[in-house]
């Protein structure tokens, strides 16, 4: 399966950027990512390339789902600051890993039926990150609420904090 | 592709009491689902069991995220009605579609290269599945937590009685404020007498405090003012003692019924911001 994943890994780091503007105008016009459709194109790309270039780090580490808590606790971190809605975060992360597959397979990375079974194994590696993945940021997203919602009303447990709270989350 | 999703989805629905069994095992254990360690087992195997006897419709469905969408919302209703939650909800999903994949492992279900290859189709179908049932139970899930918010806000609001009452306040006040004037009047000059009839004063004070807050303080003041006056005037033979207790409790019950009001007020506040964000995330 290393030689296979690695391929695949190569592919991704090599062409984190490619990948990242492909991925990009998929979040643009996807009906499940509105939020994505008025982002800044750059934050977009910078946060895809990211997660590209740490590819190799997340997929062989021995410990996945640690590896998993440490970056995707930042991604949830960063789309939440950006007013992004946790289904539509979860989704655009979706579409990360499918650019990633979409991207081999058109650059036809597996070919022979010893490759495909190898495929299948970097295919279910990768799924297990994304499994790690959704659940680290779900629970992030329910913390980052939850804090807000308690700073909220210790900031204006006091006289005019009314106005305060009434204001939107910062983007 | 058929036929190795075919004998997939034939094994998930023919052993869908026997798998939803091992994935209620697992999630029993695993540290990542401990909602799930002290779930009914009669609540958490009939959902596996009625996910994976319906997953021949999904899977084969010519419009999965529709159907996803009709499955999942479902799961995710009788999910948050358990109190599970989302990640948690979430991952107990992602240990059901393992367990379908392990069991067809278990039963060595692909072993040809043929059907190793079909395989891989196969689990692209069911991550694809996958993905809109995470997309959809994250969705509702938000969806419910915004009605509950709203049907808190609406009950600060009703308490606030905010939408039940549209007269006006200051009409309403000053009648109330004129009963209270002409009962003391009554009681003190012409009974000579200091019942109860002050407890029905408790009635203008409580509304005042709920509708304008602190300044409501001003009502149990005039109150007061009016009680005392009525007592020297009219009653300088009794010893004015009771009477100024009340004035004071009068001032004290429409302090904390402000107080209550403000704080109500600010939670609402603090929660219409959520509702809102709710809203737009929808649209």
């Amino acid at each position: 399966m290393r030689g296979y994943a690695n391929r695949l890994i190569d592919l991704t780091e090599k062409h984190a950027d490619r990948i990242a503007l492909q991925w990009l105008g998929d979040v643009r016009m996807n009906p499940k990512t509105p939020s994505y459709h008025t982002f800044s194109d750059e934050k977009a790309l910078s946060h895809a390339a990211a997660f590209y270039r740490n590819f190799r780090t997340l997929f062989c580490t021995e410990k996945p789902f640690d590896a998993a808590r440490k970056f995707f606790t930042k991604y949830a971190d960063e789309r939440y600051a950006e007013g992004i809605p946790l289904h539509e975060a979860i989704y655009a992360l979706i579409l990360m890993r499918r650019h990633i597959w979409l991207f081999a397979e058109f650059q036809t990375l597996f070919v022979s039926a010893v490759e495909h079974r190898q495929a299948a194994e970097s295919l279910t590696r990768t799924i297990l990150l994304f499994d790690y993945a959704t659940y680290v940021i779900t629970e992030r997203y329910e913390e980052l609420m939850k804090r807000e919602m308690e700073e909220r009303i210790r900031r204006d447990g006091g006289p005019g904090g009314q106005r305060q709270a009434a204001g939107a989350r910062p983007k | 592709m058929q036929a190795v999703a075919t004998k997939l989805i034939d094994v998930t629905e023919t052993n869908a009491e026997k798998i939803a069994r091992q994935w209620f095992a697992d999630v029993r254990k695993n540290p990542k689902t401990p909602s799930y360690h002290t779930l009914a087992e009669d609540r958490a195997i009939p959902q596996a069991v009625d996910f994976y006897s319906k997953f021949r419709g999904v899977f084969a469905a010519k419009s999965p995220f529709e159907e996803a969408r009709r499955v999942f919302a479902k799961y995710a209703d009788e999910c948050y009605s358990n109190g599970i939650p989302l990640h948690e909800a979430i991952y107990a999903l992602t240990l059901m579609r393992r367990h379908i994949w392990l069991y067809a492992e278990f039963q060595a279900l692909f072993v040809s290269a043929v059907e190793q290859q079909q395989a891989v189709e196969s689990l692209n179908r069911t991550i694809l599945l996958f993905d809109y049932a995470t997309y959809v139970i994250t969705d509702r899930y938000q969806e419910l937590m915004k009605g509950e918010i709203d049907r808190q806000v609406s009950a600060l609001r009703a308490l606030g009685m905010e939408e039940s009452f549209t007269g006006s306040k200051v009409g309403i006040m000053a009648c109330l404020m004129v009963a209270c004037g002409f009962l003391t009047y009554y009681y003190h000059a012409v009974m000579a007498s200091g019942v109860i009839f002050t407890h029905l004063f408790y009635i203008p004070i409580v509304l005042a405090g709920i509708w304008w807050r602190k300044r409501g303080i001003y009502v149990s003041l005039l109150l007061g003012f009016i009680l005392i006056v009525s007592h020297l005037l009219f009653m300088k033979e009794v010893p004015l003692t009771d009477d100024l207790i009340r004035a004071i409790m009068f001032v004290v019950v429409s302090s904390v019924v402000a107080l209550l009001a403000e704080g109500f007020s600010k939670i609402e506040v603090l929660y219409r911001p959520a509702a809102q964000a709710g809203s737009a995330a929808k649209t």
